[in-house]
């Protein structure tokens, strides 16, 4: 009686807490599909706010600006993050953890703090090109979030094996390409997704630092203000499908890892048992 | 020092933060030679290792190879590979381009680089395993592999950093003697780092006992057994019974209350030195053959090891560490000797 109970409120708390979560966003995409343009008058399924949508040239070059800046970000960050992790790894422990804290402070930083401070930055070195201004905002954002991920797999990596490569000839460089990188590989990928799917969305930064360019967040702000318009429930619902896939993505390959090495520590175990 | 021998260190010492890890290393090291350094942990063997292997740089002293100093040397660039304690294998890669890994960095053709591979899995009974990732291979394979991987390249010298500190004990006997089957066969210079006294005695053409980062002792196995040079040396290969005593003149040696006559001259006349007799070398006597001043104790404890009992017997206030194959029992009073030749005599330690 009481476990029943117990359980009762255990799946009811879990419940209302999904539903707190999801809701709004449910009634998003439901209404994304609705025929009529006032919200909340349901008038039956269709899908012309998704064709509106693709017929409509200026949230499509905002979709492109958004794509592009992701991807180029991410790759951008994901590289010098990547290097970056492997130079303090690299750096006496003292050093190393001021380093290490000083890289993750941009992280807890406000959205807001960010994107003031680098808008008053382009103003100050004089950079007039928006797309430029974005582009730099979001690799600045996202290098602290791919030391956050490759960092943890290069403590796992061993050092040995660096060394064993240069014992078998490799320069240092050959070293670092041919074995350290391939070893730290899961840590990379989940950085390079990590920053791509914060550069899809974010805002806060975007409004400050940019100008003249619009990215899909900032359209839709202005487009919001101008009165909503189901277009943009469609659009969101689109964004929200692809960044859950993308997380999923992530979420899914860090489970199987994980796995993967609990059957291997108890093949391990059983050998030597 | 003459031009054959293939590696040379000079007044070698290492420093790490103001902590000596060696003094003032010297060391020679033959073509072909089984070298081992052995020493308890922070003995400074391994830092010896890694600054022949290029890994440290000494903080004085010269390192020579074929007679050509190496302090600019990368390792990349050393005719020396490395077999890991901890294997070092590449996840990455299976367990043929692990193997391969040397090879292809010096871009042999590929058909040469495949029968070289495949020569030394066999070589290293493991034929057939290149497909298949180093993890799903036993820690006595991934020792398999990491060999292969170093001695592919065929290295003047194979540096060897306690290859066998992580298998168990049958699988470690069994990897000594292949790796000693191998190392004859090739003809190769292995140094080979080890706390493990058994395995360097049965293993090595020569040992180096390091402790606190100075040589103690270089010899061959049977030396360093029967002629321990000083205390710790004896103490560390194998067990002993270590006394203080007094070299009365030559070949008469005083310690425990008695006079023994013994092989050792050169002390001079009523000098302090140190005593050491192995364990084996006592021999246990029924008290009746023991003569009037003859050497007795009483058993104090007893411990049956299979093919020899190791007993703790008391003697005039010593506790002589006693192997034997004859059963006793704790609280007998036996008789024993200690015949010339089974005592050592060292200079005491400063």
């Amino acid at each position: 009686m009481v476990k029943r109970v117990r359980n009762f409120f255990k799946g009811t708390y879990l419940g209302l807490m999904l539903l707190f979560l999801y809701a709004p966003i449910a009634v998003l995409i439901v209404y994304s599909f609705n025929a009529s343009k006032t919200m909340g008058n349901w008038t039956g399924f269709s899908l012309i706010w998704y064709r509106a949508l693709f017929g409509d040239a200026m949230i499509m070059r905002a979709l492109g600006v958004t794509l592009s800046v992701a991807a180029l970000s991410a790759v951008i960050a994901t590289i010098m993050g990547t290097f970056a992790a492997i130079g303090m790894h690299s750096m006496k422990k003292g050093t190393r953890l001021v380093i290490e804290n000083i890289s993750q402070l941009p992280v807890v930083n406000p959205d807001l703090v960010t994107g003031i401070s680098l808008m008053m930055i382009f103003a100050f070195i004089g950079l007039k090109d928006g797309y430029t201004r974005l582009l730099l905002a979001h690799i600045t954002f996202n290098i602290p979030y791919v030391i956050f991920s490759v960092a943890p797999k290069l403590r796992q990596s061993s050092n040995e094996l660096y060394e064993a490569a240069l014992d078998l000839g490799c320069t240092p460089l050959e070293a670092l390409i041919k074995v350290v990188i391939p070893d730290i590989m899961p840590g990379i990928v989940s950085g390079f997704i990590l920053a791509f799917t914060l550069s899809l969305d974010d805002f806060v930064v975007s409004y400050f630092s940019t100008q003249g360019v619009e990215n899909l967040s900032i359209y839709i702000y202005s487009m919001a203000r101008r009165g909503i318009n189901p277009k943009i429930n469609a659009l969101s619902t689109l964004m929200f499908v692809a960044v859950v896939t993308l997380l999923l993505i992530v979420n899914i390959k860090s489970i199987r890892e994980e796995r993967a090495a609990d059957t291997q520590r108890r093949k391990v175990a059983k050998k030597t048992a | 020092m003459s031009d054959k021998h293939l590696i040379e260190l000079f007044d070698v010492s290492k420093e790490y933060d103001g902590d000596a890890a060696l003094k003032n290393i010297d060391l020679y090291v033959n073509h072909g030679e089984f070298l081992t350094l052995l020493g308890p942990s922070g003995c400074g063997k391994t830092t010896m290792l890694r600054i022949i292997a290029g890994f440290v740089m000494p903080s004085s002293g010269r390192v020579l190879m074929e007679g050509r100093d190496v302090a600019h040397i990368p390792p990349y660039k050393r005719k020396v590979n490395t077999v890991f304690q901890k294997y070092a294998l590449f996840p990455h890669l299976n367990v043929f381009d692990n193997v391969a890994f040397g090879l292809k960095i010096k871009k042999l053709p590929k058909a040469e680089i495949e029968r070289r591979v495949n020569t030394l899995l066999e070589l290293v009974n493991l034929k057939g395993y290149g497909k298949r990732w180093v993890e799903q291979l036993s820690g006595g394979q991934q020792q398999r592999v990491a060999i292969a991987r170093a001695l592919v390249n065929e290295p003047e010298v194979l540096l060897l950093d306690e290859p066998l500190g992580a298998l168990d004990l049958q699988l470690r006997k069994g990897m000594q003697v292949e790796l000693k089957r191998m190392q004859q066969r090739l003809g190769i210079t292995f140094i080979y780092v080890t706390h493990d006294q058994e395995e360097a005695l049965t293993m090595s053409d020569t040992i180096v006992v390091l402790r606190e980062g100075v040589i103690q002792q270089i010899g061959a196995p049977q030396d360093i057994y029967n002629e321990p040079r000083n205390a710790f040396v004896a103490d560390f290969i194998g067990e002993s019974n270590i006394l203080p005593g007094m070299m009365a003149c030559d070949y008469r040696v005083r310690f425990n209350g008695r006079e023994y006559p013994c092989v050792d001259a050169g002390f001079g006349e009523e000098q302090p030195v140190e005593v050491v007799v192995r364990p084996e070398d006592v021999d246990i006597l029924p008290l009746a053959q023991v003569g009037g001043n003859g050497m007795r104790g009483v058993v104090k404890s007893t411990l049956f090891m299979g093919v020899h009992y190791e007993i703790q017997v008391v003697s005039d206030g010593y506790t002589w560490m006693v192997h034997t194959t004859d059963a006793v029992d704790v609280g007998w009073q036996v008789g024993m000797q200690i015949l010339p030749d089974a005592i050592h005599i060292m200079r005491p330690r400063p």
